[in-house]
């Protein structure tokens, strides 16, 4: 078990320390000092460094273990990304400076706003947002914005019951009811399903293509007429773009509004958790009410422009999250068209192969095909009291991080898998391999291992209920 | 570059086992009307290539001695800060949802929540939120589900103004209305200004920042009083450095804390990626947005820790949840937990003690410049401070430009109190040879 940093042994040398070479010269007047100890450790660099770098060691990461997360995209991160984001001249720049000393920093996010026009099929992009659920809540908004201006009273969202959690969580923030649509087994929306909710009431209509469950939605172009029919707009959840770069573009689809998670999609890692980046990119008529500042290039130079009095306004402070932004282009400018073209097929070619060694053997409800990542129904193998959960767990025995599970909600015991286009054969063979061996071998023979599982990992099971019933949410003071 | 595995016989044989001829066929279902020809992206560059391409962009980007602030400072980053964050199996890893597999990425947020919880006073923090702003914003918006009956919420002029414009972005469809509070001519907000707002029994929160955007520490205690006895919740939005000199929160009795947590540990990159830190009572805990760690035992009896409470999440609870906040700020987190641990007591105020003396030492020879007075005379400051000046403030800023210093932030455009006023940082980082020459050279204009 790692220590708690307030468990450490107290030095009188802590890691860091300044000297001031002005004198210090403080009065505070009584009322405004303050009274409570910091209680701050005081730690030397090298137990600071053994504590990290032991916790470190209990993560399973990317840059460890095949991490085959469902809908997080987790592709190798390239290195060369931080090498580059590290320099001085993108890091140790003010966000205040004149706009002429930063020219490079507007250059990069510029360039990249252009490359996922191409990429998308639309027409701007907005790059302020800080993660995917950033930019629902910004083309949401931006859609309110838009109906407000053409005097239109529209108030629904319809959301598809495979949806991602945040989108229904956004619409809710940005005003809007929540009308749920039952989706297709498969995760897909049937048009004539979709035209009996569609009132002159609904704004917009927010779908995943690829859905959740990994499918395209075939009948796309049917529902964008009966929607845009019914003066609806369209939009795009691009948490799935890997699918299909370079192969269709939703803007073509007919989608008005979208967001692309940068730290999916475009390589940039997610560091536990965040930082994120969630552009979010519009068809031409939607311009005018994107965030606030603007980047505008005047012959060869970049300004920022403020005034745009139908915009929604600013999501956030200063410029968006420019370090993910940076080696997102970092990864376009790697790739290059053909490259991004390429990612696609094989992140497609890599989930259908796995799931081509698992079909007639385990449910998947959405058939014997998906994009680029694939969901599986394993309940008819389930004896004994075992459920997804059990299964997740043992897979982490295997040195592997577990898949998705439980989403899409539409699923039952949902295993979502999605390998992602770096990844070998021989990863994802033994994966399949190990992932048989629990649900088909194990399970039969071995029930009370999965149940016990994890024992390899540096704790085994933690009770989730326990931290919720009776929460403790930091130390106790020393 | 490209970072595929495969070989051609790699891809060959997962045809054969899928079923199909080739990859193309993997996408038949898309219609061919869809289907793009060509990508006109361009790039196909490696490494060393990238290196050069990006090295050119970096030199159009200029690096000053900075004495600006406003919301990004330029703090010193211990090297620890970097090696921590910089393990790829931190920077790799996504949000633990398998707790076993990620206790690395779980202990450290419950530490980071431990220290913000030390430091502010407070009972409970979060994992973080996007950065100062949007935490300001789901402040306001926790407020609002509290006070469930009141609809509005005050709010200081003298929070950054940035902050202000993201509150009314992410209140514009709520019931939500804003009443300002106006600065007093000391440049602090006044009691006597938000007694007479809360009268209306409306208010649902009032959200007061100090050091202010003009540097000046309110009168928080003062504020606080005030603001609780008519039933609003208080939002204190701070400096989490200046809480090594000036009073916390929790000793001011503020129900939520909030700020930018780009000072622990992050650099101004831009403005990007920072972090948005977020403590609340413990009252609060189950309307707090965010991811939260909670320490809890296996079935072994040993520590472990999870995340919690989470059906107030989006993934759980959908259009009901708290907030729609999934992917965080979770490595800044941890460059603040790292920071945060390195310090000891005396030392960290050491460390806000050494931004203040230094602010003074340059606001103390500034203002008597010729041309240059104090815009508040007697105001206690941490390390910004307002300048109000009869000289061109365009010509002063590109002499010092033009000197490698990006000077103070012209205010002038913020309003007609702030005519000819500009808004100077200066950090521990700034050197007594660095203030001495910057005031030199505002001596010589
Ligand atoms: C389908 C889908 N939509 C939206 C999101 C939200 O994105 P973010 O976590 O960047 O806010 C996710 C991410 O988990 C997702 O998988």
């Amino acid at each position: 078990m790692e220590k708690l940093l307030n468990e450490l042994p107290s030095s009188d040398v802590a890691a860091y320390t300044i000297k001031s070479d002005i004198k210090i010269d403080v009065k505070v007047p009584e009322h405004l000092k303050r009274s409570i100890s910091l209680g701050l450790p005081s730690i030397t660099e090298n137990n600071l460094l053994r504590h990290f770098t032991n916790l470190s060691r209990k993560n399973y990461a990317l840059s460890t273990v095949f991490y085959p997360l469902g809908s997080c995209t987790m592709k190798h991160n390239p290195l060369i990304n931080e090498r580059i984001v590290k320099s001085e001249a993108f890091n140790s720049i003010h966000p205040y400076q004149p706009t002429e000393s930063l020219q490079g920093a507007f250059e990069i996010m510029y360039g990249l706003e252009k490359d996922l026009c191409e990429l998308t099929g639309m027409d701007y992009f907005s790059l302020q947002q800080a993660a995917g659920a950033h930019g629902e809540f910004a083309g949401l908004l931006v859609i309110a914005k838009y109906f407000k201006s053409i005097k239109q009273s529209r108030t629904k969202i319809i959301i598809p019951d495979s949806a991602h959690g945040t989108n229904p969580a956004s619409a809710s923030l940005a005003g809007f009811e929540i009308i749920s649509l039952k989706s297709e087994s498969d995760g897909t929306v049937l048009p004539e399903k979709l035209k009996k909710i569609l009132t002159s009431e609904v704004a917009a209509v927010m779908l995943t293509v690829p859905n959740t469950l990994g499918t395209f939605e075939k009948n796309i172009l049917e529902i964008s007429k009966i929607v845009h029919k019914n003066g609806s707009l369209l939009y795009y959840d691009g948490a799935n773009l890997n699918a299909v770069m370079g192969i269709v573009k939703p803007g073509h689809m007919g989608f008005d509004v979208m967001h692309i998670n940068l730290h999916k999609t475009f390589s940039a890692p997610h560091g536990g958790g965040g930082p994120g980046s969630g552009p979010i990119g519009v068809k031409s008529f939607l311009e005018p009410f994107i965030p606030i500042p603007r980047i505008e290039k005047n012959k060869s130079k970049f300004t920022l422009n403020y005034k745009k009095s139908e915009s929604i306004g600013r999501l956030k402070s200063f410029f968006g999250n420019f370090h993910v932004i940076l080696k997102a282009y970092i990864y376009i400018k790697a790739l290059g068209g053909k490259g991004l073209v390429s990612v696609s097929e094989q992140a497609v070619l890599n989930a259908n192969y796995m799931l081509a060694r698992l079909r007639n053997k385990v449910d998947i409800p959405a058939g014997d095909r998906c994009m680029h990542e694939f969901v599986l129904s394993p309940k008819s193998l389930f004896r004994d009291n075992i459920k997804t959960l059990d299964v997740a767990k043992r897979l982490l025995d295997y040195n592997y991080y577990a898949p998705t599970i439980y989403f899409p909600l539409i699923v039952e015991e949902a295993i979502m898998i999605e390998p992602t286009e770096t990844e070998s054969k021989e990863t994802l063979d033994t994966f399949i391999d190990i992932l048989s061996k629990i649900l088909f071998d194990e399970i039969i023979k071995e029930p009370q291992k999965i149940k016990e599982a994890p024992i390899n990992t540096t704790v085994c099971r933690l009770n989730e209920v326990e931290a919720a019933r009776n929460p403790i949410l930091k130390w106790k003071k020393q | 570059m490209n970072y595929i595995s495969q070989n051609q016989k790699d891809k060959c044989d997962m045809l054969k086992v899928i079923g199909v001829n080739s990859v193309n066929e993997l996408f038949d279902m898309i219609p061919n009307s869809l289907k793009v020809k060509k990508l006109n992206i361009y790039g196909e560059k490696t490494e060393q290539e990238l290196l050069n391409y990006f090295a050119n962009i970096a030199l159009k980007n200029k690096i000053f001695v900075s004495f600006r602030g406003a919301g990004i400072y330029d703090h010193y980053i211990p090297s620890l800060v970097d090696e921590v964050i910089g393990r790829s199996e931190f920077l790799t890893a996504y949000t633990p949802y398998q707790a076993e597999a990620s206790q690395g990425t779980l202990q450290t947020i419950f530490e980071y929540q431990s220290l913000i919880c030390s430091l502010t006073g407070l009972d409970v923090s979060n994992a973080s939120l996007y950065d100062g702003a949007t935490a300001v914003a789901e402040a306001a918006l926790l407020s609002l589900k509290v006070n469930s009956k009141k609809n509005t919420i005050l709010i200081s002029q003298a929070l950054h103004p940035e902050y202000i414009q993201t509150i009314r972005t992410y209140l514009e469809n709520s019931r939500a209305k804003i009443i300002m509070l106006d600065i007093s001519l000391d440049g602090s907000i006044k009691e006597s200004s938000v007694e007479a707002a809360v009268n209306n029994n409306d208010i649902a929160a009032a959200i007061i920042q100090s050091p202010n955007y003009f540097g000046i520490i309110e009168n928080m205690q003062a504020l606080s009083c005030v603001i609780k006895k008519s039933g609003a919740l208080f939002i204190a939005v701070v400096n989490p450095i200046s809480l090594g000199v000036f009073q916390a929160p929790g000793e001011y009795n503020a129900d939520i804390a909030v700020g930018e947590g780009q000072v622990l540990g992050s650099p101004m990159s831009f403005g990007g990626t920072t972090l948005g830190f977020m403590v609340v009572k413990k009252s609060l805990e189950w309307k707090m947005p965010g991811r939260i760690v909670g320490q809890t035992t296996d079935k072994n009896g040993k520590r472990g820790f999870v995340l919690t409470l989470q059906s107030r999440e989006q993934h759980i609870r959908r259009e009901r949840a708290t907030s729609n906040i999934c992917t965080n700020a979770s490595l800044n987190a941890l460059a603040a937990c790292v920071f945060l641990s390195g310090w000891g007591n005396h030392g960290f105020k050491n460390l806000a003690e050494t931004n203040m003396s230094k602010a003074k030492y340059a606001f103390n020879k500034i203002k008597s410049l010729n041309g240059f007075k104090a815009k508040f005379k007697d105001a206690v400051f941490f390390n910004e401070f307002v300048i109000e000046t009869k000289k061109n403030i365009k010509m002063i800023n590109k002499i010092l430009l033009k000197n490698s210093i990006l000077g103070p932030l012209d205010l002038s455009g913020t309003s007609e109190f702030f005519k000819n006023c500009i808004l100077f940082c200066v950090t521990e980082q700034r050197t007594k040879c660095e203030i001495d020459r910057c005031i030199k050279i505002l001596s010589e204009i």
